[in-house]
């Protein structure tokens, strides 16, 4: 099961069961009984959650709600609770302004794994960015990633291929009746981000390259993933936006198409930039934690540590909480070496 | 119902119908006027197609985006304290149910919420409720259900609150009424990601928040209804409560509200059907519970989890819904009250003669003797005891047979529920999973030639013929002159003071820059909504009609209106592919229920005889249904007419997330870059188109119901 937001923090002190005596009245009676009641309770609560009392305290960890963020924030969490005593809530929510609203206000104390390019707000809160520093950006985190197009391997390669020369974007042209959609009309469909939010440009994109194309908005990344695998699955003809550390490539076989070089004069006539993704935090709580922040400036991971782990709760459908700990068990080495000193 | 004899004859009701359609008076002037008008249009399009903009410097000039960004800079510095402070009076309650929600022993719970249905509903609703709660458990939900059950709980009691106090206050004072039905309005139309962003700096991040979320857009219903009830008390019972001296106190408290009180469950059906609409949304403020099952399951389309998710939310809404009106005791009360067994019925007592309802019923039966036998003799022998203190205890006691035995269940779980493992949570071997087949159908289906040609043609059509010439013809048309045809079309239907008010609506949307969204919206929501009454009415009819229909339909349209959208959009996306038409689809699956619902009630309410005597003029089924029973039935029709347009607008909160595009997408993206003031001219974009096309199909019974004197 997933882990549910509040579910290792909610505790209830034991009251001390009440002194039996010869003569006791009914009033007195009952007060036992709730004592007795609030014991169970205790026992029960004891049932869910392990270990009462949290020396650390409490931290407020924003999730991220793909699989690879989420992955990177649970390898953190489980440290933080079986070495370093905190509890942890959880909270799921998607990245965008209002997580970033939370992290500024203190409702939510980190998160782990922002993708630079795609932050319509670092230039306003994050320091490193030229923000106000309301939000911190504590270090990276390891994870490259990488944006561009993709088409499916089935359209490229093997007998029967429906565009075997589609490498690039300038080829794109040339198999632009292949994408073409009622919708779209004479030109082809790219499925570009899913939202205008994401900054990719897609539509200047592929006017500045000149792209017999047109972008189609899907509104969510679940929306966008769907159709893809819809495509995929009838064994269709589509090219659409992807990005990588992801679980889409662990179940769909994708190919990239190679885009001009990133510039940042040309963009966004241009591929995207590397993504060197980070960990960020609440100021304030950075103060005053800072065994915390010292762990999610030591953890690091690769992309290779991580695609596994994807796999494995994506495609073999396993538990998140399983697949971390197991891999802790693993690589104790590894991760010891992120425990803060002292 | 009046003077049904006076137009008993099926001609000249029909002739009544047609004339339905007069304008001002002049018979049949207005399918004239209607052909005229699309003529006209027609021609305009022929000549100035495409010619006319909306003048670029009032845009320009427009300042409305800028001042709300201003105005939300200068709240988040100065109110933020206030407004945690009353997140502060949802948050102790709300964390400190759903605490108690986790920590008791499942099977206390379970209980918990079976017994009162029992008690209150009879052994349908009780079996109902066993049934949802114990598929919380066998999907691994449980401690998601709790809570959502709590944030329910709290974010409903506050609605309805608020709600009746409000009506209250509503019913006494009509300016009060006139100044907040606009403000109700606003709150139920307006998209919720307008205010699920600002939520956070206000209020906080988590389930306060969505609290706080849910409230404003649940309460509206309880406001109206309590209101409607409260007036619509009879006057000859406020003369007689008058006359015996009773204060206005006395009278509001004693004589007013408990009359309302159908009227105001109504408003707290709504109200609960409403709060669960938002508890997916409510994820993106960190509202967690079922929602953040839903939308992990969704973000990796496991579409069988998705639906495991919103079945349990569907289940949450049913029990809390019917548990309510039993408790409330609106429903049925006569018919239950003499005999408690017959309660313990769970098929037609006509049956009783039936074999195998009698091999269905033994167990109950059985279950019912046992209980009947055990607990009588407790409360009896209880009564006894009591009996010398104090006789009306006693006697109440015996009253109610379930109180205390229900209550020594639920004591006893209390205390001893924690310590069996199998009573305190949920047993890991009575996990079912639903996952595997629903994922195994939804395959099927997608790669299936024949189904996806039909979906692939069903799409085609619509886009072709129907989404893309609208859109087309109405954006292409001069906006003074569709302006102008749209304050004619309000005129008639509604009057020319409202006219005026929707020439400014409409003034405010140009200038804001969303002429050509709002024109993109108000086609789609009109393919929609034609979709909806060519598909919904025959299904309403045929549901009218059959009885097995009937049943088959009404706990589809109960999941229908409940399930979160996302559940059902995702395979609405693997099957009709991702683009503007699919959303068009998902938006008929949410709009349609009223439509259904109506056409079957409106038909329903047609009296009898009015059978008969058509059938004495020799007249068919067919032709009955046709002539007399479909235009008495009209108004309601077209009421469902109008709750599918209300419905189709409310979508425009969800579509963008699947590619549907217009004035919904233009808020999604504004918020998502935290830009409030774009958004939020979007958002009132939706909500005076809402109240627009609220009024005119409104407008439209009301002339009916007038043609029909009813």
């Amino acid at each position: 099961m997933f882990t549910v937001p509040g579910q290792a923090w909610f505790t209830v002190p034991a009251k001390p069961e009440q002194p039996k005596g010869e003569n006791m009245n009914l009033r007195k009676n009952l007060t036992a009984m709730a004592g007795a009641g609030a014991l169970s309770a205790t026992l029960a609560t004891g049932l869910l959650t392990p270990n009462l009392a949290a020396a650390g305290g409490l931290v407020k960890s924003a999730v991220n709600d793909w699989t690879g963020g989420a992955v990177m924030c649970e390898i953190v969490h489980q440290i933080l609770e079986n070495e370093m005593d905190y509890k942890v809530k959880r909270i799921v929510m998607p990245s965008g302004p209002g997580r970033d609203e939370g992290i500024r206000s203190g409702d939510l104390d980190y998160g782990c794994e922002l993708w630079p390019s795609y932050s319509t707000t670092k230039e306003k809160f994050v320091k490193e960015y030229g923000g106000d520093g309301s939000i911190l950006k504590v270090s990276d985190d390891g994870i490259i990633g990488v944006s561009s197009y993709y088409v499916p391997r089935y359209l490229v390669e093997g007998d029967g291929a429906k565009a075997p020369d589609l490498k690039s974007w300038e080829d794109m042209n040339q198999y632009a009746d292949l994408f073409k959609t009622l919708e779209t009309g004479e030109k082809g469909r790219l499925l570009g981000c899913p939202t205008a939010a994401w900054q990719c440009e897609d539509t200047k994109r592929l006017e500045m390259l000149g792209l017999n194309y047109a972008a189609v908005e899907l509104g969510s990344e679940a929306a966008h993933w769907a159709e893809m695998q819809a495509a995929y699955k009838r064994k269709e003809a589509f090219i659409a936006y992807a990005w990588e550390p992801h679980w889409i490539h662990a179940a769909l076989d994708l190919v990239k198409i190679e885009l001009p070089a990133h510039s940042d004069e040309k963009w966004p006539a241009t591929g995207w930039a590397e993504d060197v993704t980070y960990n960020y935090a609440n100021p304030d709580f950075a103060e005053k934690h800072p065994d915390v922040i010292e762990l999610l400036t030591n953890f690091t991971l690769t992309n290779d540590m991580q695609a596994p782990l994807i796999l494995s709760i994506d495609v073999d459908g396993n538990d998140m909480a399983d697949v971390v700990s197991d891999w802790l068990k693993e690589n104790e080495v590894t991760w010891k070496a992120w425990l803060p000193k002292g | 119902m009046t003077s049904l004899a006076a137009h008993s004859s099926p001609l000249s009701l029909w002739s009544r119908f047609v004339a339905t359609t007069t304008w001002r008076g002049h018979s049949y002037a207005g399918a004239v006027l209607v052909l005229a008008g699309l003529l006209l249009s027609l021609a305009v399009y022929a000549l100035a197609a495409n010619v006319f903009q909306f003048p670029q410097q009032i845009i320009d000039a427009f300042p409305f985006a800028d001042k709300v960004n201003e105005a939300r800079d200068w709240l988040e510095a100065n109110v933020k304290t206030y407004t945690r402070a009353v997140a502060e009076v949802i948050r102790v309650p709300l964390e400190w149910i759903e605490e108690q929600l986790w920590e008791l022993p499942w099977l206390f719970v379970l209980f918990m919420l079976v017994l009162p249905a029992l008690a209150y509903g009879g052994l349908k609703l009780g079996l109902l409720t066993f049934i949802g709660v114990m598929f919380w458990g066998m999907v691994d939900m449980w401690y998601e259900a709790m809570s959502t059950l709590s944030l329910m709980t709290v974010s409903v009691i506050f609605s309805v609150v608020l709600g009746v106090i409000l009506g209250v206050l509503a019913s006494q004072s009509d300016r009060f009424e006139l100044t907040i039905r606009p403000v109700l309005d606003t709150m139920q139309t307006m998209p919720a990601f307008v205010y699920l962003i600002p939520a956070i700096f206000l209020f906080g991040v988590g389930a306060t928040s969505a609290a706080m979320a849910i409230i404003i857009y649940a309460l509206p219903p309880a406001v109206r209804l309590t209101n409607l009830g409260i007036r619509q008390v009879p006057a000859t019972m406020i003369e007689s409560a008058q006359s015996f001296g009773s204060s206005s106190l006395q009278m509001l408290f004693k004589v007013k509200l408990p009359q309302a009180l159908p009227s105001i469950m109504l408003g707290v059906n709504q109200t609960i059907m409403m709060a669960l609409g938002l508890a997916v949304l409510a994820v993106f403020i960190g509202g967690g519970g079922l929602g953040e099952q839903v939308w992990k399951a969704i973000t990796r389309l496991k579409v069988g989890w998705a639906f495991e998710g919103g079945i349990c939310i569907v289940f949450l809404a049913i029990i809390l819904d019917r548990l309510s009106y039993a408790i409330s005791g609106v429903e049925d009360k006569k018919q239950w009250t003499d005999d408690t067994a017959s309660r313990f019925h769970l098929l037609p007592q006509k049956w009783d003669s039936n074999p195998i309802a009698r091999v269905i019923e033994y167990p109950f039966a059985l279950i019912w003797n046992l209980f009947a036998t055990v607990g009588g003799a407790i409360t009896r022998s209880f009564a006894t005891v009591v009996r010398p203190l104090s006789k009306s205890v006693a006697q109440s006691i015996i009253n109610r047979p379930f109180l205390l035995v229900g209550g020594l269940i639920l004591l006893l779980l209390y205390f001893f529920g924690g310590e069996f493992k199998w009573m305190n949570t949920y047993p890991k071997d009575w996990e079912v999973s639903f996952r595997e087949p629903i994922d195994t159908v939804i395959d099927w289906l997608t790669v299936n030639p024949t189904f996806i040609g039909i979906t692939k043609a069903i799409r085609s059509f619509i886009y072709l013929y129907l989404l893309n010439p609208l859109d087309l013809f109405l954006s292409g048309l001069p906006w003074w002159y569709l302006m102008a045809l749209i304050v004619v079309i309000v005129w008639a239907s509604v009057s020319w003071q409202f006219a005026l008010v929707t020439l400014i609506f409409l003034f405010f949307i140009a200038a804001a820059g969303l002429w050509e969204l709002t024109l993109f919206t108000l086609a789609g929501t009109s393919v929609s909504v034609i979709i909806c009454m060519l598909v919904g009415v025959p299904i309403g009819v045929a549901a009218a009609y059959s009885r097995v229909v009937n049943s088959v339909v009404q706990p589809v349209l109960d999941a229908m209106q409940t399930l979160p959208a996302f559940v059902y959009l995702i395979p609405a996306l693997f099957f009709f592919g991702g683009n503007k038409t699919t959303a068009i689809i998902a938006t008929v699956i949410y709009a349609i229920p009223p439509v259904i619902r109506l056409t079957t009630l409106g038909l329903k309410q047609v009296p009898e005889e009015v059978d008969e005597v058509a059938g004495s003029f020799g007249s068919s089924t067919l032709q009955t249904l046709i002539k007399v029973k479909l235009p008495m039935a009209s108004p309601s029709i077209i009421m469902g007419l109008n709750q599918a347009v209300v419905f189709a607008l409310a979508m425009q909160a969800i579509t963008p997330l699947i590619g549907g595009l217009g004035l919904g997408k233009e808020v999604f993206d504004a918020m998502n870059v935290s830009n409030l003031g774009k958004g939020l001219a979007a958002g009132i974009g939706i909500v005076l188109l809402t109240i627009v096309l609220d009024r005119v199909t409104q407008g439209w019974t009301k002339n009916q119901r007038k043609a029909l004197g009813l």
